[in-house]
């Protein structure tokens, strides 16, 4: 007979504990977190060339995070990624910041695509990309390079984590294209 | 009842990211997106809600000239192209939460400018508004 009294109650505290756990989880796991630097840099590039200039680089239209919001891209995130990787990658012989540099890279972030539901999530990304000789101001190059990620459960199995994976993951792919197609260029 | 809410909260964090409202606009570097007069409004097939006509009549409204069709072939005296990209989403009725209108160098495809707005249910806009919030910033901001 105290059993059966006692059951009841001992459900109710689990379900109120539970419940409040379960908002826990809602609260905390659905901020948006910014995308880092690190996530955007290619772990492997494709070069044709290294080229012996200096590049300065410029990066635009890029966001802030909201913490309530989706994960964005900010211009000083992607222009770090953007500089370790030409660093890395050798593409230019060096990143200079202030003016002086032989060529000036600049890239404006367009139309990011991403997904409010879903399991896998794809993120598309579109950046203009234009290089100048510094000496003349003429464009030597400018393309529009479109890239894209799909990030899945096996990566993050919370959406907000696995939404910033695959915005770094097309910014990153991004940067790979470009440079792959800097390097192709004779400068 | 409490386990299925339990259960709704449990699963939102791991199917959905959180929304916002904003309007933003930006410009390629050296462009000026005021300086074009003619565009033609490229319609993907898969626009059954006439949002192409939507840009197209607003673009007229503010006194440029503007068509719109197919991607290909597209006509080559114009000084600009628009794509757009539009999300809807359902809320008791069927409502646009977001939109994205590119504006482009015919030459090359390259994006000159580019506007975006999103508004979620309960600040939703209507289509008309919506296209009209996104080309005005496109042609309000800074070069």
């Amino acid at each position: 007979m105290k059993s059966q009294i006692r059951q009841p109650v001992y459900r109710g505290r689990f379900s109120f504990r539970f419940l409040v756990s379960c908002a826990c989880v809602a609260v905390l796991g659905g901020c948006a977190t910014p995308t880092t630097y690190e996530g955007m840099i290619p772990t492997a590039f494709r070069t044709a060339k290294k080229h012996p200039q200096t590049v300065g680089v410029s990066v635009n239209g890029g966001k802030e995070t909201d913490s309530t919001g989706k994960p964005q891209i900010s211009d000083a995130t992607f222009t770090q990624a953007l500089t370790e990787s030409i660093t890395k990658s050798q593409t230019f012989s060096k990143v200079i910041q202030a003016s002086g540099a032989d060529y000036l890279l600049t890239v404006t972030l367009f139309g990011m695509e991403q997904p409010s539901f879903g399991l896998s999530f794809t993120v598309k990304l579109e950046a203009g990309w234009t290089l100048k000789r510094v000496s003349n101001s003429q464009t030597v190059w400018q393309e529009s390079i479109k890239s894209e990620f799909t990030a899945t459960t096996s990566d993050a199995f919370a959406a907000v984590t696995r939404l910033r994976l695959a915005t770094e993951g097309a910014a990153r792919n991004n940067i790979s294209a470009g440079l792959a197609r800097i390097s192709e260029l004779n400068l | 009842m409490l386990k299925r809410f339990a259960l709704a909260l449990l699963v939102f964090p791991l199917t959905s990211g959180c929304a916002v409202n904003r309007a933003t606009a930006t410009v390629t570097p050296g462009a000026d997106p005021g300086a074009a007069r003619t565009f033609f409004v490229v319609q993907p097939s898969t626009d059954s809600r006439g949002v192409g006509k939507l840009v197209t009549d607003n673009l007229v409204k503010r006194g440029f000239s503007a068509t719109a069709g197919p991607g290909v072939p597209q006509p080559s005296k114009v000084d600009a192209v628009i794509t757009y990209v539009d999300r809807w989403m359902w809320d008791i009725t069927m409502y646009m939460v977001e939109l994205t209108v590119t504006m482009r160098n015919p030459q090359n495809n390259f994006p000159i400018a580019s506007g975006n707005s999103y508004h979620t249910s309960l600040s939703r806009k209507s289509p008309e508004e919506m296209v009209d919030e996104v080309l005005t910033n496109i042609f309000n901001a800074k070069k």
